[in-house]
């Protein structure tokens, strides 16, 4: 199958990874995201850029001098080009007509230019330009059916003009790139850019490569990223060096004000120190130019590790306090859309510590998904007793870090211990029920500790222990063994339930033995207050406290009821060798029901799993495949008939045949409905199983 | 005869040079008796004849102004309302500041070896009544006509002036004179002229105007407006490199070439002091002329082009260094002087501004 764009995986908020395949290209494909490197004759001549950007992926060029076949399939033959035309459209179209071999079989994609007007004066004149524009953009589009086009979109500040544009791109397949070259002229506009953004997401194909030009210098690098962009177009760095400005990443300086310089590419380390002086050097200029392009190169190539294999995320909020429209742009992205966002963030992380850098983080998307989940999800056992409310621990899972080994001494010496819904408190998870303390974020987030909580980290902690109480019968009494600020916790909770909740008496720290006396005491007086209506055995199956666990997992992922039809008393578990798996199984049966995974904390069930909760008529992890079997071990959206409409990415899911009879396949979405919705082609499930 | 108001409103560009026009209009000074009976300005000096070097001698009247900056907000460029006197200038004042000029200058002119052209520029349109009367611009011709020496006669006008009784009246009086009439086209493309610019011309009326002058014997001078407002450089080569060649497949006889400047009050000022627009380069002037002229077209067409402040920043200018902004004037003049395109060669003069050039030219 021919495509242009692949998403191979998405990252955390839009960001994702991919790749481009020109289907003329001599060269496989070209990943994204990835950073343009301008090419024009001066930056030829120079041997050093040459050496350093000589295999760079992608490049620019404005010049038709360059379209030429022994250039562009010769000597540059593993690198794709984007011809950015900076003049007339009229002379666009004239050059695509003489060069029109060379763009429809060479490596290069042209972009529509949108050059002119090169301002705006009012919105009913964008209004008019664009309109204008769009009418030859269309002609052009029509004439060179098989050459695929890149458009400039441009929006003159009225991002609500951005309109205008959908017909176009809907109806002109090819169209494969969405240029903006005034998106980020002004950043305190970042409301109107994120609207944007979802309008692209929710409009217009998925598969379309978002390219963004224009006033960017490299701390804008990791916001592009994080908002989707997969291609970064550095030209502007040239212009910046011919101002003097030296790119340090978190800021431009003046090249008269630097002393040290802070990099160790050839031009720093080399003569730039001696020229930095020099205001007419010409020399000067070439070596600031050279030494910005090596900034952004590394700087993307930092972001790109980070995205591949570290916790992107907080690298964002880190990066975002180089411009304070990034802090204020992530912060209303978290707070305003995330309803947008979860369809296309990653929402599970493995084998990463996931740091929290403060206020940044508290509306990560993956922590809103898991405070929401949790509250909608999670449904009390009916057989519990007693409530016990624990501080949470560094190490993760809790269970296994020194202080609430302490607690379970007490906690487990009880027969009814299983009776007992312990409940952690914590920053910026909120409230953890104990049978959710393996499942992501939980098993991998930190944060740092002073025993002090803002108002935001009680608000947080508090409306979710609400929403976690409220669940629950007010006649059971809730033990809080807590101190510090996390009674400020209780307090808040407290104001709208009128509840039962007993204080241990804390000496010194929460594991002292004064301390585990007090919760002794009062688990032995409350232990009995309470009777439920349903009654647990000591020796029903429901007591093993994994069990408990994959019943509130499966509920967790797949909704509530779920997980007690799936456990049934004929489960066991089995640990692999390096414990960092448990695999379900029936014990009569010996059928493998499903696999937790600890890294992620995620069970993902087996076609036999599967079965026993797919048909039942409030299942909704499931898509319908157009056919009966499917061969390797992923699902194309070219087969899909049915999706459900609520799917997210990193979702267990399972596949049905085309008549809904049987589950033929169970894997995990690579991307959500969402994306699915917006797009024809690209990889949506990847299979572990298939029938 | 004047456009009416409901014969334009194509774009939503009047609105803003109209405020802006409004604001200068209200500050402008007041002229004296004594003003109105002088030119605004008046001048000689070398200049590309049809066949050949000569001079001009260039007179600049002050009239009532162009109606189109008066009536209708006027071109987005234009600054030249600041000289216009807003209410009338009786014919007599005008005949005043044609005498005032041509007695300063006649006795060098019939003294001088080399022959005249002689351009009368009002900033609006000699064929406009309102501007200047009929019974004017016969004096003039009567003027014009007694001087052998003068062997050219350039005016400049709107074209819903021009019609076959203006022509005939100017050949009337003007038998041995050659007659040439400038039009403000600016660029061929109606888009840019009339949404950048508000001009609100075609250019099939245009073409109208220039077959009309061509039958009667009568040149017409289309002058082109080199980096309109909303264009690029690059922009601004392709434009105006357009615009030439498709006026020599159109057999006209003179194209002026004017770099935008920036003139006070004008929509094109606003935009310079926000930094949206920066005046032309040399580079992008000289280039524009090599991609769009050949030999063979400069023996057939006379090339023009006399910028207004050349070299400094509201003018055309490369960077700010005085030698290379000398250099370039000097090329550019003996360009327009000889007619060569060799003239235009800078691989002999190097400035390091032309790094900052090629990659600032795709911004602004």
């Amino acid at each position: 199958m021919v495509y242009f764009f692949e998403l191979i995986k998405n990252g955390m908020g839009f960001s994702r990874i991919g790749k481009i395949k020109l289907s003329k290209s001599f060269k496989n494909s070209m990943n994204t995201p990835n950073i343009i490197i301008p090419f024009n004759q001066f930056l030829a001549n120079n041997a050093e850029f040459i050496d350093s950007f000589g295999c760079q992926e992608i490049f620019l060029i404005t010049e038709t001098k360059y379209l030429k076949d022994e250039f562009l399939n010769k000597r540059f033959i593993d690198s794709i080009f984007i011809f950015a035309y900076d003049g007339t459209l009229n002379r666009f179209q004239e050059i695509l007509e003489e060069k029109k071999q060379i763009f429809q079989s060479s490596n290069i994609i042209p972009i529509i230019p949108f050059n002119i007007p090169t301002t705006s004066i009012n919105k009913e004149f964008s209004n008019q330009e664009i309109q204008k524009h769009l009418e030859k953009a269309e002609k052009i589009l029509f004439d060179y059916p098989d050459i695929d086009f890149g458009i400039s979109i441009k929006l003159f500040e009225y991002s609500e003009l951005f309109n205008l544009y959908i017909p176009i791109i809907r109806h002109n397949s090819n169209i494969k790139i969405l240029n903006f070259p005034d998106l980020f002229h002004n950043l305190a506009r970042y409301r109107k850019i994120i609207e944007l953004i979802i309008e692209i997401r929710g409009n217009l194909d998925n598969n379309l490569v978002l390219m963004v030009s224009g006033k960017l210098v490299s701390n804008y690098l990791p916001i592009l990223i994080y908002l989707g962009f997969d291609l970064i177009d550095s030209s502007y760095l040239l212009s910046i060096s011919l101002e003097n400005y030296y790119d340090s990443i978190e800021s431009l300086l003046p090249i008269y004000k630097m002393k040290f310089l802070p990099c160790n590419c050839s031009s720093c380390n080399g003569k730039l120190g001696a020229l930095l002086g020099d205001k007419h050097s010409i020399e000067k200029i070439d070596l600031l130019c050279y030494h910005n392009l090596i900034t952004i190169n590394n700087y993307m190539k930092k972001t790109l590790q980070y995205l591949h294999t570290e916790d992107i995320r907080a690298f964002i909020e880190k990066t975002s306090f180089n411009d304070l429209n990034f802090i204020s742009l992530l912060k209303i992205l978290d707070k305003n859309y995330f309803k947008y966002i979860k369809g296309y963030t990653k929402l599970i992380q493995k084998n990463k510590i996931i740091n929290c850098l403060g206020p940044s983080s508290y509306y990560r998307p993956d922590f809103v998904h898991f405070r929401n989940k949790v509250i909608n999800n999670f449904e009390p056992e009916n057989w519990t007793k007693l409530i016990i409310i624990f501080p949470c621990s560094a190490k993760k899972p809790y269970s296994q870090s020194k202080s609430h080994r302490i607690f379970q001494k007490i906690t487990r010496k009880y027969p009814e211990f299983p009776t007992i819904q312990e409940i952690i408190l914590t920053s910026p998870l909120g409230a953890i029920p104990r049978q959710l303390e393996d499942i992501y974020p939980v098993n991998s987030y930190d944060i740092s500790v002073t025993g002090e909580w803002n108002e935001e980290e009680i608000e947080i902690a508090s409306d979710m222990l609400y929403n976690l109480l409220i669940k629950y019968d007010k006649g059971i009494p809730i033990i809080c063994h807590l101190d510090g600020g996390y009674l400020e916790i209780i307090e808040e909770a407290k104001k709208n339930l009128n509840y039962n909740f007993i204080y241990t008496n804390i000496k010194d720290h929460p594991t002292s033995v004064e301390s585990m006396n007090s919760l002794n005491i009062l688990i032995q007086k409350y232990i009995s207050e309470f009777i439920p209506k349903t009654k647990n055995s000591e020796d029903s199956y429901l007591s093993n406290s994994w069990i408990r666990k994959f019943i509130k997992i499966i509920d967790y992922q797949f909704g509530k009821g779920f997980g007690i039809k799936l456990i049934s008393k004929n489960l066991k578990y089995r640990r692999n060798k390096k414990y960092t798996k448990m695999e379900l199984f029936n014990s009569e049966t010996k059928e493998k029901l499903g696999i937790f995974e600890s890294s992620t904390g995620k069970i993902n069930l087996t076609i036999k799993g599967a079965e026993k909760i797919a048909f039942m008529d409030n299942f909704s992890n499931y898509i319908i495949f157009d056919g009966n079997q499917i061969k390797g071990n992923t699902l194309f959206r070219v087969g899909i008939i049915y999706f459900s409409p609520n799917l997210l990415p990193d979702d267990n899911v399972c596949v049905f045949d085309k008549e809904k009879k049987k589950v033929i396949a169970v894997g995990n979405m690579i991307i959500g409905s969402e994306y699915i919705k917006n797009t024809t082609s690209g990889r949506v499930v990847k299979f572990y199983e298939t029938r | 005869m004047k456009q009416d108001n409901n014969a334009k409103n194509y774009n939503s560009l009047d609105k803003e040079i109209d405020k802006i026009r409004k604001i200068s209009i209200r500050r402008k000074k007041q002229f004296s008796e004594n003003e109105l009976n002088k030119p605004v300005s008046f001048w000689t000096k070398k200049e590309r004849l049809i066949d050949g070097i000569g001079k001009e001698f260039t007179i600049i009247l002050r009239t009532k102004g162009c109606y189109w900056a008066l009536e209708h907000a006027g071109c987005s460029m234009c600054g030249y309302i600041q000289d216009a006197n807003i209410k009338n200038v009786d014919s007599q004042q005008i005949i005043n500041q044609f005498n005032y000029a041509f007695e300063n200058k006649i006795e060098e002119i019939l003294n001088d070896t080399d022959d005249y052209i002689l351009k009368i520029f009002n900033s609006g349109s000699f064929f406009d009544n309102s501007e200047i009367s009929e019974d004017v611009r016969i004096y003039i011709y009567k003027k014009v006509a007694e001087i052998s020496k003068i062997k050219e006669f350039i005016v400049e006008s709107r074209i819903e002036f021009i019609d076959k009784k203006q022509l005939k009246e100017m050949l009337k009086y003007l038998k041995n004179t050659y007659i040439e009439i400038g039009i403000g086209l600016e660029t061929v493309d109606d888009h840019i002229r009339n949404n950048y610019i508000n001009k609100n011309l075609f250019f099939l009326d245009f073409i109208e105007t220039l077959k009309l002058c061509q039958k009667m014997g009568i040149g017409i001078k289309a002058y082109l407006l080199f980096k309109p407002p909303f264009l690029n450089e690059q922009a601004a080569i392709d434009d105006c490199t357009n615009s030439i060649k498709t006026l020599i497949s159109y057999n006209i006889n003179s194209i002026s070439v004017n770099p935008c400047n920036i003139q006070k009050g004008s929509l094109v000022e606003y935009l310079w002091y926000q930094k949206r627009y920066r005046p032309p380069w040399f580079y992008s002037l000289f280039e524009c002329f090599k991609r769009s002229l050949t030999k063979s077209d400069l023996s057939k067409i006379r090339i023009l082009c006399d910028p207004s402040g050349i070299g400094t920043k509201r003018g055309i200018h490369n960077c700010l260094k005085g030698e290379c902004n000398k250099n370039m004037k000097q090329k550019l003049k003996q360009f327009i002087l000889n007619q060569n395109l060799d003239e235009l060669n800078i691989a002999d003069f190097e400035c390091n501004c032309w790094r900052k050039y090629q990659i600032q030219k795709s911004y602004i």
